[in-house]
């Protein structure tokens, strides 16, 4: 906490004297419009999701009024009717396995490529980059039939490799800045210590670098449950085997065709939206909490 | 001691993580892996879209053909509600050369483009148990290149719906009908005619609707030569510039499909709308009360004021050329063309409009139905040409800015044309 | 320079290590040990993503009707693709979007960074408010703003009063609400790389330069932004080869209309709408090429900073 915090505190121990005091108040409420702009911006749609989400009968296109109509809980229940959980299951399976693959794999390719030596380096950068770089609606058609031969569609593993494979440049690139801004002399001092250069990384490094490994979890969960490319032609159509989430939403139909279900679909969303911010809630406490004051000022 | 602690955090996150490794196996389905395998009589029918699901209108057919072909039981394989995802997901399978799909619902506008690449099987020998059975447009819309490679299912055709407390008469011209959407609208401060003006296919259905009611035409009979005219084009694009600035069109015109424009109408927001059929049940049940109660339905207008003009939309069944049971495919494909019971449940129960003509004389009683009879004879489908796409896309750059005042319409009518002579130079 | 000194040293002091073969060997060297580092991250992304490269360019050399082979068409694909107006229009909407929307998002992004690192009441919720907008899936959000910015029903219009304003079809206003739409979005993403960076800058930095009598504004200037460069870097890097990859934003809000067609989207429009394999798999190798290209400047940049690493 001290890290974050040390910044803040001295404006409130003042003692009071007038100008002082007015200031502090004067820059509270600043501070208070400033939470306030930044939530309306952040929450409104959302709040309006959830207000369309709990409109029934069509009042949603009846009226923009986001407080008008019949309101109920029915587009919720058609979510669920067509095996929405089975969904979040699957998106929480191919996720999950992805950010585990990626934070292990990731996490000892960032090291080498900030501390061991190892050469042609910007090279090796340079090609991870590029691997995330081309367009995927043109990789998908070779993968899908390289799939159908390996019988990987509709399978998990069908999706979380090349899911992991897709991210890892990011999560290299993320984790070896973050191992890079790791002082040296920690380092160092561990090895005097007795350990191999593992027994450093495991021990030493890999704990200081925390935050920046959490980080790299959240982004990498979050951009594995949101694909949508790759896991409508891998996994297109059946909800029991491997169907995620964003397909399954993207797929909803109203009562007759032509109508899109815009209540569905808000309703979907906000399910799906409420584990996530747990899940960002959770991480964000180890990104901040991550450093511990003891091991830096050493 | 601190290392230890966050070793120990590292040791529970590794732990819930082999947790997640053990749950990461892929459940096995229910059903057969895939679906692939079939021999022996099953059939299995990709569809997509509402009737699709559980509870629509295809399932109950499905189940009235395994009732009486209990020895070739077909399973309805549910695609994507947006005809774009349909074919996406059609298209990886056939592509494959997969024998997953036996019976694949299309949209009219792709008959061209499956058979060209040989994923469809010639229907030519049941030509005749279809042909004098069912609607003339919708038997051309499952023809290319003079072979019948598909059984019209569905059809669908547009509708001018209007407000009947604010106009008295439906307008039999397109000029009739902006007077009255400009006067009214002014008076009443809402929008005046609302369709689909956004830039997709159904902007091109609208944009064709107007040119063949301007006498405008696209191929001869057999599709050998075009017949697309520059100067019609033009004007019809110049028309719907001047109902964009006259306010003729409703404002939000160029970003609505076919929702948007339901909501605008059924808000009350709209005196004209061009929609498909399903809009009205759906206005009766969930409009506005004043709309709700006051609105009918009409055939389109014309230029020339003479007869009505549609374009034609639905969904035709073909047989894959790669299925393991091509018999018994055909035979569906053909008993869910011309059977009187399944074309007329696709009526009643969903009010889907049927190819079978003789169901017409029936429905009557119901409004839209008896509407769809009078339009459909005079309605013209879009040329399942192979390029359709391709001369779409083309038709939606140049015309799109055209009539949003970003281009010059006679450019535009040119550019068209050569998509046009285009396909028929392969 | 330190690396290689020390690398000789632990052979002699450590018995076996956890990556060692076995009693005989003393751990494993450094150097032994960064080959074996990388190597599942390299087989892992040459494995799933060079085959289907290498088979996107073989495709793009050939000619195509429709799905149909023609035969061997040399670079033709790539002659058509750069004298097709559209790809032109398609890079100069992208380009304009990446550099509108890059320089919003870092300029919020840091902002939200530097508030989600205070401590204050409430900091829990403000944080995970602004994670929001970015893990509702981008197909969703994309339907969402198409709704809410169309004209009817009009929710955005009737929010701020505006009638029937147009903004899904007005030349001017379409980028400006797909910008819009994409930096709302992605905002957070770039907050929560510069947060994470701002926790590896230690206090005893700000401790002493306060003591030296440096101001809030000093102290950002001169320590925060010098030392959160890498993740600066990083986070650039990363939005705009994304955002010059944007495909779902434009395509559901205008199906790039009022010039807002994507690089993205003429690929994808030539790949599955219109298919023509070889046109399509020339536009993507060019598109892969240019963001390459932009991706390099940025790792040249980067590059020094990640392997030489921090000396303070």
């Amino acid at each position: 906490m001290s890290a974050a915090t040390a910044e803040t505190r001295p404006a409130r121990r003042r003692r009071s004297r007038g100008a002082v005091e007015s200031a502090t108040r004067g820059r509270t409420w600043a501070k208070t419009a400033l939470l306030a702009v930044i939530f309306l911006w952040c929450l409104a749609p959302f709040f309006w999701l959830i207000m369309t989400s709990l409109k029934i009968e069509d009042s949603a296109l009846n009226s923009p009024d986001l407080f008008q109509g019949p309101f109920g809980f029915k587009n919720y229940g058609n979510v669920f009717e067509q095996d929405f959980h089975l969904n979040l299951r699957n998106s929480l399976a191919v996720a999950g396995m992805t950010t585990i693959l990626c934070v292990v794999i990731g996490s000892l390719a960032g090291y080498a490529i900030a501390r061991l030596p190892l050469r042609g380096k910007i090279l090796l950068l340079t090609g991870i980059l590029a691997v995330s770089l081309f367009p995927p609606v043109a990789l998908v058609p070779p993968l899908y039939e390289l799939w159908l031969k390996l019988g990987l569609l509709n399978t998990y593993e069908g999706l979380y490799i090349p899911y992991t494979s897709f991210t890892l440049p990011l999560t290299i690139f993320i984790l070896t800045t973050f191992f890079a801004a790791i002082p040296k002399e920690l380092e160092e001092a561990a090895k005097v210590d007795g350990a191999t250069p593992f027994k450093a990384f495991f021990r030493v490094i890999l704990p200081l670098a925390a935050p920046g490994v959490f980080a790299a979890a959240i982004i990498i969960f979050v951009s594995a449950w949101n694909e949508f490319l790759l896991a409508n032609t891998f996994a297109p159509r059946d909800p029991e085997v491997a169907q995620t989430v964003p397909v399954a939403i993207s797929q909803f139909t109203g009562a007759v065709d032509f109508q899109r279900p815009i209540g569905n679909i808000t309703a979907a969303c906000v399910v799906v939206t409420i584990p996530m911010i747990i899940v960002a809630l959770v991480f964000q406490k180890r990104i901040i909490a991550g450093l511990t004051a003891g091991s830096l000022k050493g | 001691m601190r290392r230890t602690t966050t070793l120990g955090k590292w040791m529970i996150a590794a732990a819930a993580g082999s947790l997640v490794v053990a749950a990461a196996c892929t459940p096995s389905s229910d059903d057969d892996g895939g679906g692939g395998d079939e021999g022996g009589g099953q059939l299995t029918w990709a569809i997509g879209g509402a009737e699709a699901q559980p509870a629509g209108v295809d399932q109950k057919i499905a189940d009235l053909w395994n009732e009486q072909n209990p020895d070739n039981p077909i399973t309805i394989e549910v695609l994507p509600d947006e005809a774009d995802q349909q074919r996406e997901q059609q298209v990886n399978v056939l592509q494959s050369g997969s024998d997953e799909f036996d019976v694949l619902g299309m949209d009219v506008i792709w008959t061209g483009e499956y058979s060209q690449n040989g994923w469809l099987e010639s229907l030519e020998d049941v030509r005749d148990q279809i042909e004098p059975e069912v609607l003339e447009g919708a038997f051309t819309s499952a023809q290319w290149g003079g072979e019948l490679w598909a059984a019209p299912f569905n059809t669908n055709a547009g509708f001018l719906y209007y407000r009947t407390d604010l106009v008295d008469q439906p307008p039999e011209t397109w000029d009739e009908l902006c007077q009255i959407a400009e006067q009214v609208g002014q008076q009443e401060d809402i929008g005046g005619l609302i369709g689909q003006g956004f830039k997709y296919e159904g902007f091109v259905v609208n944009w064709l609707e107007y040119y063949w009611s301007a006498g405008g035409e696209l191929y001869n009979d057999d599709q050998s030569e075009v017949l697309f005219d520059p100067e019609i084009a033009t004007q019809t694009t110049e028309f719907m510039q001047n109902a964009m600035d006259d306010g003729c069109f409703a404002p939000g015109f160029n970003t609505a499909t076919e929702e948007e424009g339901r909501a605008a109408f059924q808000s009350g927001k709209a005196v004209f709308m061009r929609n498909w059929p399903y809009a009205y049940q759906l206005i009766q049940d969930e409009g506005v009360p004043q709309v709700a109660k006051n609105f009918d339905i009409a055939p389109l207008p014309t230029f020339t004021g003479e007869g009505t003009i549609s374009a034609l939309g639905g969904f035709n069944n073909a047989v894959s050329a790669y299925s393991s049971n091509k018999d018994a495919a055909k035979e569906f494909v053909v008993w869910a063309a011309t059977d009187p019971e399944v074309q007329k449940m696709l009526a009643t129960v969903a009010s889907v409009p049927p190819v079978l003509t003789s169901v017409y004389d029936e429905l009557q009683s119901d409004p839209d139905m008896a509407l769809l009879s009078e339009v459909l004879p005079d309605a013209k489908p879009r040329p399942p040409a192979p390029t359709w796409n391709t001369i779409s896309v083309e038709m939606q750059d140049a015309l799109f800015p055209a009539y949003n005042g970003d281009g010059d319409p006679a450019e535009a009518s040119d550019t068209v044309a050569d998509a046009f002579n285009e396909s028929v130079e392969e | 320079m330190a690396g290689a000194e020390v690398a000789t040293e632990p052979r002699t002091l450590s018995g076996t290590g956890p990556g060692g073969r076995g009693p005989r060997t003393k751990g494993l060297s450094e150097k032994g040990l960064g080959r074996l580092f990388v190597t599942p991250a390299i087989l892992l992304m040459i494995g799933v993503a060079l085959f289907p490269v290498i088979y996107a360019f073989v495709i793009s050399l050939r000619a195509y009707t429709g799905r149909l082979y023609e035969g061997y068409a040399g670079l033709e694909n790539y002659r058509e693709a750069l004298s097709d107006d559209k790809f032109w229009a398609s890079l100069e909407f992208t380009f304009v979007f990446t550099v509108t929307s890059v320089t919003a998002e870092f300029v919020i992004g840091l902002g939200f960074a530097l508030l989600m690192n205070q401590a204050f009441r409430g900091r829990g919720v403000t944080r995970a408010a602004i994670l929001v907008p970015w893990v509702i899936p981008t197909v969703i959000a994309a339907q969402m703003w198409y709704f809410m910015f169309n004209v009817n029903p009009g929710s955005v219009n009737a929010l701020l009063g505006l009638g029937d304003f147009n903004w899904l079809g007005e030349a001017g206003w379409v980028k400006v609400v797909v910008i819009f739409a994409d930096v709302w979005k992605t905002a957070p993403f770039v907050a929560l790389l510069l947060l994470a960076g701002l926790q590896t800058i230690p206090t005893d930095v700000y401790e002493s330069a306060r003591v030296d009598g440096a101001n809030a504004l000093q102290r950002f200037w001169h320590i925060t932004l010098p030392l959160l460069r890498p993740a600066i870097l990083v986070a650039l890097l990363f939005r705009t080869v994304e955002a010059l990859r944007v495909y779902d934003l434009p395509q559901v809000m205008t199906r790039g209309s009022f010039d807002t067609e994507s690089l993205s989207m003429v690929v994808q429009q030539y790949v599955i709408q219109t298919p023509d394999p070889g046109l399509g798999s020339a536009l993507s190798t060019l598109t892969f090429a240019i963001i390459l290209g932009v991706g390099v400047i940025f790792v040249s940049l980067l590059g020094r900073e990640l392997t030489i690493g921090r000396t303070d």
